[in-house]
């Protein structure tokens, strides 16, 4: 099965990009690469959902990991893009507001 | 009433994908909804609420199935029967995995914050909440039952004045 997802570091940020379908098939593979990000302490994520089509609850707990590990640490997560499907996950679990979607 | 549409599959995340095209496609006959791309008959791709709606629900139910009826090792089916109409799509799940108590899933903070974030348990609030009915009666067989009901469409302005 194929990644759906990237990362990109640069000086300034990480930035992660999801694509596809983030479910329980494909997040423990996310899971793991957010485990390397939040040991890594950047001061700010980007995470960009622009070709996210489909996410389930164990994608939403994915990027709750990871939002959670980023700001425990004192860094900043943008989480951009979320249309559709996603969108309307988060806007269910009133996560909309907290990650400023 | 149409003659439904069964799947079965081996009750492991490896036929979820199967499980959740078909679903897709079935909540497409009743929204009357496109496509992202007309070639790909089985896109999971959904963008209408309707197909929203059922795609969210059906995938939360096939997890909770697979991983914890049959603790993510299969040795079971999950018996999809959906059937659409032009008013709403019912989908029943069968499996015969471990039952379980749906009144002990406790629900989401009523106040989220960014401490409150849920990690988990979050599934069948997701079912239920997109679904206009849901219920689950605990067997051996494990029977789920969906439901999800198109809007009902507002009269003409010329009606409503008649």
């Amino acid at each position: 099965m194929a990644t759906p997802f990237d990362v990109q570091n640069n000086t300034h940020e990480t930035k992660l990009t999801v694509r596809g379908s983030l479910d329980i098939n494909t997040a423990p593979a996310l899971a793991e690469e957010i485990d390397k990000i939040i040991a890594a302490r950047p001061g700010k994520v980007a995470v960009d959902l622009a070709a996210l089509d489909l996410i389930d609850s164990s994608g939403v707990a994915a990027l709750v990991k990871l939002y959670k590990g980023i700001r425990s640490a004192g860094g900043a997560v943008a989480i951009q893009g979320a249309r559709d499907q996603p969108l309307a996950i988060f806007k269910l679990l009133r996560m909309d507001k907290v990650f400023n979607l | 009433m149409p003659a439904p549409i069964r799947l079965i599959v081996p009750g492991t995340l490896r036929y979820r994908s199967i499980a959740v095209r078909v679903v897709a496609e079935a909540a497409r006959l009743v929204s009357c909804s496109s496509q992202r791309d007309p070639k790909d008959l089985l896109d999971t791709d959904v963008r209408h609420p309707f197909d929203t709606a059922v795609v969210s629900a059906f995938m939360e139910i096939f997890n909770n199935v697979a991983i914890h009826a049959y603790n993510r090792k299969g040795g079971g089916l999950i018996e999809i029967e959906i059937t659409p109409t032009d008013a709403e799509l019912v989908i029943q799940v069968k499996d015969t995995g471990h039952p379980f108590d749906i009144d002990e899933v406790a629900p989401l903070p009523s106040d989220l914050d960014e401490a409150s974030l849920p990690e988990g348990g979050m599934g069948i609030h997701i079912a239920k909440t997109m679904l206009d009915e849901m219920t689950y009666k605990p067997g051996p067989p494990n029977l789920w039952r969906l439901c999800k009901r198109l809007p009902a469409t507002p009269l003409s302005s010329g009606a409503a004045r008649s």
